[in-house]
């Protein structure tokens, strides 16, 4: 008498089930995932090359004018965002990382929002010349009779 | 007398209704990939029901088509109370890329409140389990709510 598949029955019988035990174990993503956006606003020099790039325009800018510079804030929505990871290669300064951390569950739209907020200070202004006195209109009439 | 245990698994076992509103049937994979036996939803009470008329959950996926507007709404509406929305992926959430085209008519919001929402293009069939489960407590409270 023959059983076909006797070897495979008894090894799973043994053997743990194939479903991962989910919410008890949450597994890493694996590398080089994209997902939910990080912004250092610590790096950004505000060269405005992710908006342009962004497909569906899920990044937008906000420029303020405080005293000393523009107080500029990024945000980034993430129930727009296609995932496609092109603000990070686009970005000079490797302001924008796309972390593996793709548990993204919101109620409310607020909750997708990742914002970051920087003051880009203004170019020192150069001093003021003193201002010189008016020539005299003596001094000009001989020139022009030079010439 | 059975009051009590017909409320307990109407709690314990909430059933989808999988909606695609012009997706392109990235989420829907995703979604199909939550019931297979590796990621098995089934542990938390999900079923894919046939009809919207069986739901207590409304997974929708896909910006709203203008073809597939009229019937969003039909459908909506042929689900009893209380009903969980829940927007699968960036599209119902925002349109994603998609917004602003001719044939796209809105985000879901415009129609129905969303309750959660699942980020990501397309989110992991984890995140969907994670989203679905906040859904089922949504629905938990709901239905306390309507007593």
């Amino acid at each position: 008498m023959k059983f076909p598949y006797l070897k495979e029955a008894v090894k799973s019988l043994f053997s743990k089930p194939s479903t991962e035990n989910f919410p008890k174990e949450v597994k890493e993503a694996p590398e080089g995932y994209r997902g939910k956006i990080v912004f250092h606003p610590d790096k950004c020099v505000n060269c405005g090359m992710c908006i342009r790039v962004c497909a569906p325009g899920a990044i937008t800018r906000t420029i303020e004018k405080v005293e000393d510079g523009d107080k500029v804030t990024f945000q980034f929505y993430l129930g727009q965002c296609t995932f496609c990871q092109l603000c990070q290669d686009f970005c000079p300064r490797k302001a924008i990382e796309l972390t593996k951390e793709y548990l993204m569950i919101a109620e409310n739209e607020e909750d997708l929002m990742v914002r970051g907020t920087f003051i880009k200070k203004a170019p020192p202004k150069p001093p003021v010349p003193p201002v010189q006195p008016k020539p005299v209109a003596q001094n000009d009439q001989p020139k022009e009779e030079n010439k | 007398m059975f009051e009590k245990l017909i409320q307990k698994g109407l709690e314990k076992s909430a059933w989808l209704y999988h909606l695609n509103t012009g997706s392109c049937n990235g989420c829907d994979i995703e979604l199909v990939s939550v019931i297979t036996p590796r990621y098995d939803a089934e542990r938390f009470g999900f079923k894919i029901a046939g009809s919207p008329r069986h739901a207590d959950i409304i997974v929708v996926s896909g910006p709203i088509t203008s073809q597939s507007r009229d019937r969003l709404i039909r459908t909506l509406a042929q689900v009893p109370e209380p009903k969980v929305v829940v927007s699968l992926g960036s599209c119902p959430r925002s349109c994603n890329v998609f917004n602003g085209s001719y044939c796209v008519e809105g985000p879901l919001d415009k129609y129905a409140p969303i309750d959660v929402s699942i980020a990501g293009c397309p989110p992991k069939p984890e995140a969907i389990m994670a989203g679905l489960v906040r859904a089922v407590e949504i629905l938990k409270e709901k239905r306390r709510a309507m007593k």
